[in-house]
């Protein structure tokens, strides 16, 4: 008993020193004036909604909100579409060039997209016309590499069986694909979409790039933007602050905390066994 | 390996054909083109209103050529939105909010169009800003940007914080170096504030414009830090000023950590490094008085020289109409808006007889008469290649030697020196 | 449906080209393309320049990667992120194996456990410096905390201490993917191994080193080239929480200075060298990591 009892306060404090960080930012942005001692963890006082109003007249929250959840669902999208399919060729056709395309996946995310931001910018800014727009915004991420991965690693998981009866009939790749490998993979989209939706939600240079017009700008950038230039003209400049960051986190959290029961390890566990 | 060639060599096609492509015959064009324009403005909130108003006068007055502003930040990030924007070709016909700085480099992108290639361009600078718009010549001696507005640099003291320290309120000991060590020691000692004032110790490249460099001007009488190609400021001048606020960081009367926040407004500091723009932000805020910079030895107030901190307006190349930009900065720039301007956000526009042209103002408003006056003696970045990397190399020596107490000041300076002046022969 | 001639020229499953086709276009276009200009401009006199102005491009071999490599505040950078892998990677393998363990055998409120050390990972960077300036400032509340013991300079303004602060809050917000991996291939030990070792009366902690550790030897490689690369490519971070580099160059990252000499002075040629440098240097790590970690 007091081995589990030991793993579990140990596992509740580790959870508590987790959460710390957010629950000083939502009492700070509460907060009328910064309050940096002991007893400032449990203020009693000095409650008020100021720090919220502040950032709503000067920025248009629900607008921005809404950008956010055109560019990444146009990222899913993308992924889920055509990233299935790469994954499952990747994993169950054998073509030329397979082995390349499996290789520069992988390079893929090794590269920082630092080095390779102007160029990208300069494509699809001058070359295709994309600026101020959603599709200027998505197409960089449009197919997410890590999550080519997960349907990959997933579709070599499955029992190689269930194919084999439908070979055996003499089905086509196409029929196979499509009746047996989509229907089993809507646990590996859920996991997908959940490692694809942070990118592009808390994606900020990109799109603060490409965009100038305010009316398209994703939550990330109006916050971003509103934490480093305009706060510090609010009357408590670090509870604007704190009140900045929990509008921006907020959104993920509760996101996650809503679908978190399937952000789990069984979708990916074969790419980690081999 | 084989297709990553093929893709090499096809980017290696594509950027030649590119450059070859567009040619003078496209400039010319856009050069008397007339239509609608974007522009851009930075996203401080009284700029914001005078931009707007303005827009909105010319459009009801020219209603097939079209202003549409835009914001962009004001902060650091706005050089490389501005030249980001240049490469891709999609930069907007003027930007309200261009740092000299960065001009050199939108330059050598051939991102700017030089004022002087319209009819009487040359002389519409010349003659609203006079002598200060020298500073602004490129090397090539044309104006690819036109002086705007400045906020020439000051120093305000926080007068109840000066009274609990035992100070004059009305003449502060802030003339000398001495003096004002002395003055920052008393504050700190007394506990009227943490500390005496507080630059920011961070080291982006344009930090140095608010502690070094308006003290140098001071002292050097007016030098910028790089005239004729050469690095100026290893020298007794800008070796006094770097000793000087090493003073301060290794007494503690600076903070070497950023504050998150405004410290003279929070009163973490008695004093702080302004333009006239703070004239506004501190209304209510902070009983305040103003005073030029110091210098080693004291100078009369009259004489004092101080930064610019300006910001002029580009004229971009990527401009389809560029007669109406050309029209429409010089209505921006008018006697009537730069008086708007003035009025508005109280920052400085850059001209000729500033004090006088605008009497009035000054006679209702007698607190920006201070800085009205300082703007006559102030000092630009040198426009020079390389400005950029320049400016963070001086940075980066400054932070080491007077911030962080690293290395000597002396070997500090002479290595900046040395290598702006590798940089600045265009490299 | 395929013939021999088709089938060797483009294997045995031609679909597969035509489902992977729409991913390895992407690919080409946003990938290969941008990096194959930025390894050409690693080689050349480069500037970006607008579009239709004629512009010098020579040749210059081999001179921005001997700049780079002779450049202190570059050389600065690479110490700098190995002082953060030297400390967040260890950290990271083993506080995520130990809670992804504790995870594992939790059954009473496993969900707000598994919330709370997920959460950071979701949220962003930008969210998240925000608070930790503000714990982390000289006034702040870890100072507060420790009173007498708090570094002086303070924290974020101490060079020593720049950098491992930094370590510290990318290794806690990053926990959460990590300890997921681990959750899944400890999910994948077979309950068998654990009774073989119970009975030679290993439990416990020596379970633990003789069953569970082994076990999830795939994963521990996962996790450790996965946390080399997002360390090597640390931006952010020293972007926000130091405000562009900390104290005198303390905690400047290869990226962060591939952006101040790319973007901010306009100098890609330079940057992109840098660039060529990390990524390579990435590979040999991550190549090392791999065998040695699969050393069986």
């Amino acid at each position: 008993m007091s081995r589990t009892f030991w793993t579990r306060t140990a596992l509740f404090l580790g959870a508590l020193v987790f959460l710390f960080p957010f629950y000083y930012m939502l009492v700070g942005s509460f907060q009328k004036t910064p309050d940096t001692t002991v007893r400032g963890i449990f203020p009693t006082g000095g409650w008020t909604l100021d720090n919220y109003t502040d950032i709503n007249s000067r920025v248009n929250l629900l607008q921005s909100l809404l950008n956010s959840v055109i560019v990444t669902s146009g990222v899913l999208l993308g992924t889920v579409v055509f990233g299935v399919l790469a994954g499952y060729a990747l994993a169950r056709l054998h073509f030329r060039g397979r082995g390349t395309l499996f290789a520069v996946m992988l390079l893929v995310q090794i590269i920082p997209f630092q080095l390779l931001i102007i160029p990208i910018y300069v494509m699809i800014v001058r070359s295709y016309g994309l600026a101020d727009s959603y599709a200027g915004m998505i197409l960089p991420f449009a197919i997410n590499s890590t999550a080519v991965f997960v349907f990959r690693q997933f579709f070599i998981g499955l029992p190689d069986d269930l194919f084999s009866a439908a070979m055996l009939d003499g089905a086509s790749e196409l029929r196979i694909m499509w009746s047996i490998a989509i229907p089993l993979v809507r646990p590996a989209i859920l996991t997908a979409c959940l490692i694809t939706f942070i990118g592009p939600w808390n994606e900020f240079l990109w799109p603060f790039l490409v965009t100038k017009n305010q009316d398209l700008q994703p939550l990330a950038v109006t916050l971003a933007n509103y934490i480093s230039n305009i706060a510090g003209r609010a009357t408590n400049p670090f509870g604007a602050i704190l009140a900045g960051a929990v509008v921006l986190a907020a959104p993920a959290v509760a996101l996650f905390v809503v679908f978190q029961k399937h952000f789990t390890a069984t979708e990916i566990s074969s790419g980690v066994k081999g | 390996m084989k297709s990553k060639f093929l893709t090499t060599s096809a980017a290696v096609l594509a950027l030649g054909l590119t450059a070859a492509c567009g040619g003078g015959g496209d400039a010319e064009n856009a050069r008397s083109a007339k239509g609608p324009i974007k522009v851009w403005l930075s996203n401080n909130p009284e700029e914001i209103t005078w931009g707007k108003a303005m827009v909105k006068e010319w459009n009801a007055a020219h209603p097939d050529e079209k202003v549409t502003a835009q914001e962009i930040p004001a902060g650091k990030t706005s050089e490389e939105v501005i030249g980001a924007s240049i490469t891709a070709g999609n930069a907007p016909c003027l930007v309200f909010n261009t740092s000299p700085a960065a001009v050199p480099q939108f330059q050598k992108q051939g991102g700017l169009v030089p004022l002087d290639d319209f009819s009487k361009g040359t002389e519409y600078v010349e003659s609203r800003s006079g002598d200060s718009a020298e500073q602004y010549k490129s090397p090539d001696g044309k104006y690819y940007q036109i002086p705007w507005k400045q906020n020439p640099v000051m120093i305000f003291y926080n007068k109840d914080l000066f009274k609990k320290a035992g100070l004059d309120t009305s003449k502060p000991p802030l003339t000398t170096y001495a003096d004002f060590l002395a003055t920052s020691k008393k504050i700190v000692d007394s506990g009227a504030a943490p500390s005496a004032i507080a630059p920011a110790p961070s080291s982006e490249f344009f930090q140095s414009w608010f502690d070094f460099y308006p003290l140098y001007a001071a002292e050097s009488g007016g030098k910028q830090t790089i005239e004729d190609g050469k690095a100026t400021f290893d020298s007794p001048a800008g070796k006094d000023v770097w000793n000087f606020w090493h003073e301060m960081y290794a007494k503690g009367y600076s903070p070497k950590e950023k504050y998150d926040g405004d410290s003279f407004a929070d009163k973490k500091a008695a004093m702080a490094v302004v333009g006239p723009w703070a004239i506004a932000v501190y209304k209510g805020k902070v009983d305040w008085g103003v005073a030029p910079v110091p210098t080693k030895d004291g100078a009369a107030p009259g004489e004092v020289y101080s930064f610019t901190d300006a910001k002029n307006i580009g004229l971009y190349s990527a401009c389809k109409n560029q007669q109406t930009a050309w029209d429409l900065l010089k209505f921006a720039t008018s006697e009537e808006q730069d008086g708007k301007l003035l009025e508005t956000t109280g920052q400085m526009p850059i001209r000729t007889d500033l004090a006088t042209t605008y009497a009035s103002y000054f006679q209702k408003h007698p607190e920006y008469k201070t800085f009205a006056d300082q703007a006559s003696r102030t000092v630009e970045v040198p426009n020079v290649p390389n400005s950029v990397e320049i400016w963070q190399n001086i940075r980066d020596e400054y932070s080491s030697s007077v911030i962080f107490d690293k290395t000597p000041v002396d070997d500090a300076i002479s290595k900046a020196a040395a290598s702006a002046n590798d940089l600045a022969s265009g490299s | 449906m395929s013939t021999p001639v088709t089938q060797r020229i483009l294997g045995r499953h031609p679909l597969g080209l035509l489902f992977a086709a729409p991913y390895a276009v992407f690919l080409a276009m946003v990938f290969a393309w941008p990096l194959a200009l930025a390894v050409w401009m690693s080689f050349h006199d480069y500037f970006f320049a607008a579009p239709g102005v004629p512009v010098d491009r020579p040749f210059v071999g081999l001179d921005n990667y001997v700049t780079v490599l002779g450049d202190p505040d570059v050389r600065r950078s690479f110490v700098n992120v190995g002082i953060f892998l030297l400390i967040n990677v260890p950290l990271t393998v083993v506080l995520s194996l130990v809670l992804a363990a504790g995870l594992n055998a939790a059954v009473r409120a496993r969900t707000f456990l598994r919330v709370s050390y997920y959460v950071p990972y979701v949220t962003a960077s930008v969210a998240l410096v925000a608070v930790w300036l503000f714990l982390f400032s000289s006034g702040g509340l870890v100072n507060e905390i420790l009173g007498p013991l708090a570094p002086s300079p303070s924290w974020l303004v101490n060079a020593k201490a720049a950098m491992p602060v930094i370590a510290l809050f990318v290794t806690w917000k990053q926990l959460g993917l990590f300890i997921l991996l681990y959750l899944a291939a400890l999910q994948a030990i077979p309950r068998d191994l654990y009774d073989a070792a119970a009975v030679d009366r290993a439990t416990g902690l020596r379970a633990f080193w003789h069953v569970t550790v082994p076990g999830v030897r795939p994963a521990t490689t996962l996790v450790v080239i996965l946390a080399t690369i997002t360390g090597a490519n640390l931006f952010t971070e020293p972007y926000l929480l130091t405000n562009g580099g900390g104290p005198d160059g303390a905690s400047t990252s290869p990226v962060f200075v591939m952006y101040q000499k790319g973007i901010e002075q306009g100098n890609p040629d330079t940057a992109a060298a840098i660039g060529v440098v990390l990524v390579v240097a990435v590979l040999l790590i991550s190549l090392v990591n791999r065998k040695l970690l699969e050393r069986d």
